[in-house]
């Protein structure tokens, strides 16, 4: 009796065990081992939870995203497109590296459709991985200015942000304040406020100045800041808005749509602090504050183009850009979209030129001139 | 006549249990083995950066913060042991478990519920700033490597209160009593008495702190602080170079079995042998002031490793409780629930069948006891790229079999899934489960199963039918502790963890990651729930010892 | 050739300490109630562990029923021995009733079979009606005469008994003494007796050696 138990047991956990491993392993995951990497991954498997579906079956209609975004509102975007489409959405959520893994070895038996993400250098890096392709559609030529799209429409640019100077109302002039060269002179010495060089956000500015200005201009910037920090880098960029508030530092780099959404905190602390702190852009004579774009390209073996390129089209057009920016306080790629109130407030501001790849060639040189340069 | 008599020894050895045995130690061989053949290879581009710049800045990030954490816990966790121990005061009676509260909340929540409630926006500066009280910033900086001290002392140190209250309640009242009366003055009693008689286990306790610290990442990347591990980390994930992640795990495991040795060594200390039946100490009432620092003392501390924290949250998660309820949510713990209960079924079932084999301590025995079990010191992320190592290499080997199978040109099926998860908790957590077992087995003894294997059973027929049933205490203690452990656990989950699959603990410290404490609230009061469980059951397995 | 024979056994604990039994030899008639007496520390409980199987000797041999057990190059492990026990606390499983406890060693026959034999043996011990009882439930000689039933049951070559009145208070041991030598006698079991008691191996044997600390034999 006891012993039939036991084998119960037994058989119970390695039924479980298979059922587990079965569920991360539907022979969907067909994949070639990436040469170059060795074929090595991150460890980020792929076990779909469910998701993404093939969903022919019962007539639904799906599109299936990998997004390596995590803002509430996406979801919200979402939901609108199927009540609006009758298409379910799947998301599956990740770190982009993983992302891109994951389709690169899943090759022609990929579950994704999209491929969603924040960084243009990221953007280029999954275009360069071969698993995006170009998307075809005069909507969405029409809804998004050819700046904000690959040069081959491999990825189309959802939403911007630029990462500015941030400053405290009441100890900083705005007009001491010009470009972010001048971030790096000696009299803002203890007074300045970055996050970690480990901050994709942080590791594109740089690239960004070594496209503009060239290796060496960009590593002594970065040794600059670092001999002008008021505290060594830590927490995100809210965190710098805060420091500035408590007095601990003066300016601070951040990204625009921070300060947005800590204007519009459910902690009335929050909003205060977004009350004492100003936003300005710099660069603006000579060669523009940084943006960085948020894009969704489509993959390449993907199995549902057309639902694929209707989100594409619905994401970018008036009604979802206008939704975007007025939760999420980024710039809608649009011109037709109106920005929210509280950023319109900030007026027009001249932008980087740049094409977005080159975010992606320095990447590592970037990272290498931090860990250089000191910045933790 | 030798040959008959060897051959005669293997084949009485080599039983169904004893080779089950060997092969988990032969498979578990596998992960360490990888790692170090890393060095064999020429190293890339990326390394000689690491090397260059970057290294030195981990392993100093990780020697400070454990040697800090290592004494300052053995400070705590002594002082309030020997406090309890020998002493009475108000209250006492309750801190005596009370104290054991805060190992139910992980380092990194402890960490992100600290800088949220000190930072600007908490609770702590705004109602000092509504009372018009200034307070320099500084003051309050929680950040970087005094908040990371503080999330492992005061959430760590019950690992040496607890082993250290256990020996002085029981092993030291007669040698402190004669000290007593000897007329020693009762900071003597405890310095040159109470204390070298606790070291080894004192040892014992402070390693199972450090072990925790090396093998950290939850804490340690929140406060943005280079160690070892976040290194590994960073590299992986962010500059996606498993090599080099795999070099800095092996400088990392050589530090690691260092320690383990050095922690051997100090234990030895078994010179202070106790005679007679252990006994518990009279303690000494204190009165007046000294009654009310101690009180004072205990209290300070339990508000800090539980109170307050699970306060906060509570107060957190109200708020955002109706976020919280959706269908996510039960993914998430289902899927910590499914693993846990899985790997820890695994880990009771290895602890029985080596622990069974491990009964005749035979050196060989020991070796592979101490083996099975030495995957506690060895930090999450370590273990994670060793698996990872092998799984990729098992799934080169098995491609054509995929092949076969009608899986595609060479997927990674092996490498994707769960499996290899479950495995990183095996290894990593069977001492948990193995300890509680062995100390089963020692109590029941040998006369059972001996006297059933002389009525005819079989050793596997004798294990099911009389030692399994006289187990099930002991099995249930280990299944539960172990359960506990992994769901808690952090490292291990954000590497291995397959795509798109998150834990109560993965999930709550990607929230915190992203700034969203509100969010991140509730599970994380759900991960010290759990948690309490095993705090209880420890609480009440020493009560019946 | 005695129904169980003995030749030159020698086991040590440690190679590295001297042995516990030297060169031990012994021969035993069946049906033969043969007592071994010895002070503590004389090896007499090492040497049926080892007649057992429990342990296993640096060198001798071991015939049991004419089956070579143990030498040179053999070794049957204890559950096929044919080799019965009764321990010194008995060991009678705690979480068994008593008819589960005697029934323990007959897993080989069927049902009906089993409790048959149960309830002979039960009744040659004088524990009838105590089937359901648990082990705590029953006193220090009730315990002891199941734990006898128990090695009884599966007919055993050879019964083994490890000091089995020393957990008994004195006035017990005299009457129950007088009733296991009965039931021995009544079973016809080859029995091996150790204690270190004269008493008990005169009431008890028919014939008995010493054990010296250094175990040699004699008679």
């Amino acid at each position: 009796m006891k012993l039939r138990k036991a084998l119960m047991m037994i058989l119970a956990g390695i039924l479980l065990a298979g059922v587990l491993a079965a569920c991360g392993n539907s022979p969907n995951n067909a994949g070639d081992q990436n040469a170059a990497a060795g074929g090595q991954n991150p460890g980020a498997g792929s076990t779909q939870t469910g998701e993404p579906q093939p969903g022919a079956q019962k007539g639904e209609q799906v599109v299936n995203v990998y997004s390596a975004r995590h803002y509430e509102v996406d979801d919200v975007l979402f939901r609108q497109f199927t009540d609006a489409t009758g298409i379910k959405v799947n998301v599956i959520k990740g770190e982009a590296e993983e992302l891109i893994e994951r389709i690169k070895r899943e090759g022609a038996s990929t579950g994704a459709d999209l491929f969603f993400t924040v960084d243009g250098g990221v953007l280029a890096y999954a275009k360069e991985s071969g698993i995006l392709e170009p998307v075809a559609s005069s909507v969405i030529e029409q809804n998004v200015p050819a700046k904000y799209r690959d040069k081959e429409n491999h990825w189309i640019g959802v939403a911007t942000r630029a990462r500015v100077i941030v400053y405290s109302k009441d100890r900083v002039d705005p007009a001491q304040l010009s470009t972010y060269e001048d971030l790096a002179d000696p009299k803002w010495k203890r007074k300045v406020l970055a996050r970690s060089s480990s901050s994709l956000y942080n590791v594109s500015l740089l690239a960004s100045f070594i496209a503009l200005k060239g290796e060496a201009a960009a590593e002594a910037w970065a040794k600059g800041i670092v001999a002008n920090f008021a505290r060594d880098p830590q927490g995100g960029d809210r965190d710098q808005a805060k420091a500035i508030v408590a007095g601990i530092g003066d300016v601070a780099i951040m990204n625009t749509y921070y300060v947005g959404l800590l204007a519009h905190s459910k902690d009335p602390e929050e909003v205060k602090v977004a009350e004492q702190v100003g936003v300005f852009f710099p660069n603006q004579e000579t060669d523009g504050t940084h943006i960085n774009i948020s894009g969704i390209g489509l993959v390449k073996h993907g199995k549902h183009k057309e639902n694929a390129i209707q989100l594409i089209e619905f994401l970018t057009g008036k009604e979802a850009q206008e939704t975007l920016t007025n939760a999420n306080f980024e710039f809608p790629v649009n011109p037709a979209a109106e920005r929210a109130e509280y950023i319109k407030a900030w007026g027009e501001f001249k932008e980087q030129e740049l094409d977005f790849d080159l975010l992606h060639v320095h990447n590592a040189k970037a990272i290498e001139i931090f860990n250089k340069a000191g910045w933790k | 006549m030798e040959l008959a008599r060897f051959v005669r020894q293997i084949r009485r050895e080599l039983d169904g249990w004893r080779l089950a045995s060997l092969g988990w130690a032969a498979v578990l061989l596998l992960p360490f083995l990888f790692i170090f053949s890393a060095w064999f290879r020429k190293p890339n581009e990326q390394w000689l950066q690491i090397r260059a710049y970057l290294l030195k800045d981990y392993v100093t990030g990780t020697v400070q913060l454990t040697v800090l954490t290592g004494l300052l816990a053995a400070f705590l966790g002594v002082s309030l042991a020997w406090l309890v121990a020998a002493h009475d005061f108000p209250l006492r009676r309750f801190f005596r478990w009370a104290l054991l509260l805060p190992l139910a909340i992980p380092p990194y929540i402890a960490a992100y519920t600290y800088s949220n409630m000190l930072s600007y926006t908490g609770v702590v500066q705004k109602t000092l700033r509504d009372l018009g009280v200034e307070v320099s910033p500084k003051w309050l900086a929680f950040g970087s490597v005094r908040g990371a001290l503080f999330s492992f002392v005061l959430f760590l140190y019950p690992y040496v209160y607890l082993i250290a209250r256990a020996f002085m309640e029981r092993q030291c009242a007669s040698w402190v009593e004669s000290a007593r009366l000897l007329g020693a003055r009762p900071l003597a009693v405890f310095w040159r008495v109470a204390l070298p008689m606790a070291r080894p286990a004192v040892a014992g306790g402070v390693a199972l702190v450090v072990y925790e610290v090396l093998g950290d990442y939850g804490v340690t990347s929140y406060f943005g602080i280079r160690t070892l591990t976040t290194g590994i980390f960073q590299t992986w994930f962010g500059m996606y170079d498993v090599e080099s992640a795999m070099r800095l795990a092996s400088w990392l495991m050589v530090a690691v079995v260092g320690l383990f040795v050095l922690e051997r060594w100090l234990r030895r200390g078994r010179l202070y042998h106790v005679s007679g039946r252990p006994r518990p100490m009279a303690p000494v009432r204190l009165r007046g002031g000294a009654a009310a620092a101690a009180f004072a003392f205990c209290f300070v501390v339990f508000a800090l490793g539980f109170l307050i924290p699970v306060v906060q949250l509570i107060a957190w998660a109200s708020l955002a409780f109706e976020d919280v309820w959706k269908p996510a949510f039960w993914r998430w713990t289902l899927n910590t629930v499914a693993v846990a209960t899985l790997a820890a079924f695994a880990v009771t079932a290895i602890s029985l069948v080596v622990a069974n084999v491990c009964r005749r301590r035979t050196a060989l025995n020991q070796l592979l006891a101490r083996w099975v079990t030495a995957g506690y010191a060895m930090p999450g992320a370590v273990i994670a790229i060793g698996i990872l190592a092998v799984f990729i290499e098992l799934d080169g080997v098995l491609a054509p079999l995929y092949a076969a199978m009608g899986w595609g040109d060479r997927p990674l099926v092996l490498s994707t899934s769960v499996a290899m998860l479950v495995l990183g908790y095996v290894i990593r957590f069977t001492a948990t489960g193995y300890n509680p077992v062995e100390a089963g087995y020692e109590n029941i003894g040998t006369r059972f199963s001996e006297s059933a294997r002389l009525l005819g059973h079989g050793r596997t027929r004798t294990f099911f039918r009389v030692e399994m049933p006289l187990l099930r205490g002991s099995v249930a203690v280990g299944f539960l502790l172990t359960f506990v452990e992994i769901c808690k656990e952090l490292p291990l989950a954000l590497l291995l963890r397959p795509f798109n699959f998150e834990t109560l603990a993965t999930q709550t410290y990607r929230y915190a990651k992203d700034e969203q404490i509100i969010l991140a609230a509730f599970p994380s009061l759900l991960v010290i729930a759990v948690s309490l469980l095993s705090v209880a059951v420890l609480h009440m397995a020493e009560r019946r010892a | 050739m005695g129904f169980v024979e003995i030749r030159d056994l020698t086991f040590a604990y440690d190679r590295r300490q001297p042995p516990v039994i030297e060169g031990f030899s012994l021969s035993l008639e069946k049906g033969e109630i043969l007592g071994i007496l010895g002070p503590s520390g004389s090896g007499k409980s090492t040497l049926l562990r080892v007649i057992a199987g429990l342990e296993v000797p640096a060198a001798g041999t071991i015939v049991i029923a004419g089956k070579r057990v143990v030498d040179g190059g053999t070794f049957v492990p204890p559950e096929k021995r044919g080799v019965g026990m009764v321990f010194q606390d008995y060991a009678l499983f705690p979480h068994l009733t008593v008819e589960q406890n005697v029934g323990f060693g007959l897993h080989r026959l069927p049902r009906k079979e089993r409790r048959e034999r149960v309830g002979r043996v039960l009744e040659l011990v004088r524990m009838t009606g105590f089937e359901r009882r648990y082990p705590h439930e029953l006193s220090g000689g009730q315990q002891q005469r199941v734990a006898l039933a128990r090695a009884l049951a599966p007919n055993p070559d050879v019964l083994l008994m490890d000091e089995p009145f020393s957990n008994l208070d004195a006035d017990l041991r005299v009457s129950i003494r007088d009733e296991l030598a009965a039931i021995l006698r009544q079973a016809g079991v080859t029995c091996l007796f150790v204690t270190h008691d004269r008493e008990d191996v005169e009431a008890v044997c028919d014939r008995y050696i010493v054990m010296e600390a250094d175990a040699t034999s004699s008679d």
